[in-house]
């Protein structure tokens, strides 16, 4: 009976916590715009991240060594540096995202300017990663995140026509009058939305600070594949929201009021109170898992100690690291550069540092050394090869893509 | 008889270092080999461990600036990286256990300093986690 109550809480945090800034601002962006014509990259991010999300989890807790203790390993001091100073980058701009997020979330709530609102979510963010529990923190902001729901019910109030909807997302059609290079830009802005690096380095991360032991391998697989799907699905109901009430209207949400609108039109205040508890707790829960994303990546690329399972005295440099990176991402928004361009940067990046990640895991989810019997299947090792082809695609793609659509404008 | 056969880029270079206490204690950068002043094969007498031997290992201008970085850093006179003596290794697998406490190890005084100057001044540093 415990075995099943903690199993469905970690389903329902792991809806909740797939959902932060990027996801939210790719698919209402790309619905505006697009329509429901690149869902199908909300598709394959998600079974993407499912594979190498159980992967990493799945070494995390066999061998307790987490994704960038992998990377160092496999790939060697001086590439792993390399790799460390793009994906902490990354994660870094991701941080500064989500809390620029969550300040504009407080914003919507309150109508105090979000600028205000800042350096206090800053602070909070730290104040949990300081003192609360590791469990406790994960699953608060993940069931509370659930509150993004109403999204979806909105939509299915609406009652939309779904038989359009889904032709227009198996059917997929470049819109009049926008150009195809843009169209694949705004795919590989969603694909490294869904795949962002930092929920694998959270997550394997994540399996060692709740020490996992084999008998939760179970877990693990039913987190990943039950939850990252409908936590898919949330995505997918903001981009058809914005299909159906902002792309009819020519708007392109360049502020999260804009994506909360269907939501208001259809359910009243209450239904966007509820929408913004929602942004509130997956931008902010982002922050956390960013914020420690920061601290991890460094602290296991040089070994040191790390994790809140540790007195944070036994951690020092970990928390020194998590300090300064919340405090530049707070300076960062503070300067007035948009939040939603952070956004957009910094999903476009993690599509293009994709296969740095990922390649590691999927070597070694296949050595003994680590694994024992618990090597990958050869079907996940022949899924895991297709999507690091793929992955390595985007990454060529993506930076040429930028400058020639001049970032999708 | 012949044991398990270990190949150090393999195996050994870049693993993780856990001390007696399941403590992460920094990662295997670099390998200390010596010869016998009697003749025969070299053996590894000893991790290196830290920025000091990391920074070789890395090379060209970055690493210069991080190995003068940690020689200011080191309070000892002489300029040669922590070394984990080989002697404490009692494991190794996906990662290399040791028989001592961190804080035995000269590999641990940036974390002792971090700690003692920074961190540790901010209140709640030493609640317990759970």
């Amino acid at each position: 009976m415990k075995r099943l109550f903690s199993i469905a809480l970690g389903i329902l945090t792991a809806i909740g916590g797939f959902v932060d800034i990027g996801d939210i601002v790719a698919n209402a962006e790309t619905g505006a715009r697009f329509g429901m014509s690149l869902a199908w990259v909300v598709i394959v991010g998600v079974v993407g991240i499912c594979l190498f999300a159980e992967m990493a989890g799945r070494v995390a807790t066999v061998s307790g060594r987490a994704v960038f203790d992998l990377v160092r390993e496999r790939l060697g001091a001086r590439v792993a540096l390399v790799n460390l100073v793009a994906s902490f980058f990354i994660t870094f701009l991701t941080l500064a995202a989500e809390i620029g997020g969550v300040a504009l979330a407080i914003e919507l709530a309150t109508s105090v300017n979000y600028l205000l609102w800042v350096p206090i979510v800053a602070f909070l963010v730290w104040l949990v990663i300081w003192r609360v529990k590791f469990g406790l923190m994960e699953n608060a902001f993940g069931l509370l995140g659930l509150a993004l729901v109403v999204a979806a019910v909105a939509l299915w109030r609406l009652g939309p026509d779904w038989g359009g909807l889904l032709h227009a997302a198996t059917h997929p059609v470049v819109p009049q009058g926008e150009g195809h290079p843009t169209w694949w830009f705004f795919g590989i802005a969603l694909l490294g939305a869904a795949m962002t690096p930092y929920e694998v380095f959270f997550f394997s991360s994540g399996a060692v600070e709740e020490g996992w032991s084999r008998a939760d391998l179970i877990t693990n697989r039913l987190n990943v594949y039950i939850g990252f799907p409908l936590g898919g699905l949330l995505s997918l109901a903001l981009m058809a929201g914005a299909t159906l009430f902002l792309e009819p209207r020519g708007i392109e949400p360049g502020h999260l009021s804009q994506v909360a609108l269907p939501t208001l039109l259809v359910l009243g205040k209450l239904g966007l109170a509820v929408l913004l508890v929602g942004f509130f707790a997956a931008t902010f829960g982002a922050a956390l898992e960013t914020g420690l994303s920061c601290g991890y990546s460094i602290a296991q690329y040089f070994g040191f100690q790390w994790g809140k399972f540790v007195r944070p005295a036994d951690a020092p440099r970990f928390h020194l690291i998590v300090l300064l990176s919340i405090l530049a991402g707070a300076g960062l928004v503070l300067t007035t550069i948009d939040p939603v361009t952070v956004t957009e940067y910094s999903i476009v990046l993690s599509a293009a540092a994709l296969p740095l990640t990922y390649f590691p895991i999927l070597v070694v989810a296949n050595d003994p050394d680590y694994m024992g019997d618990k090597v990958n299947s050869r079907l996940t090792n022949a899924l895991g090869s297709v999507y690091l082809l793929l992955l390595l695609v985007v990454a060529v793609a993506t930076i040429p893509l930028m400058i020639l659509t001049k970032a999708g404008s | 008889m012949s044991g398990r056969v270990l190949e150090a880029g393999l195996h050994l270079l870049d693993r993780q270092l856990i001390d007696v206490d399941g403590r992460l204690a920094g990662k295997v950068d670099d390998l200390e080999l010596e010869l016998p002043p009697g003749g025969g094969p070299p053996v590894v007498t000893a991790i290196l461990s830290g920025p000091g031997a990391l920074s070789r290992r890395l090379g060209g201008r970055l690493g210069a600036w991080l190995e003068a970085a940690a020689n200011r850093l080191r309070d000892g006179d002489e300029d040669r990286p922590a070394r984990v003596s080989f002697a404490v290794v009692k494991r190794i697998e996906s990662a290399v256990d040791l028989s001592v406490a961190k804080r035995e190890l000269e590999t641990n005084r940036l974390e002792a300093w971090t700690r003692e100057h920074l961190i540790g001044h901010l209140p709640g540093a030493g609640d317990a986690p759970e």
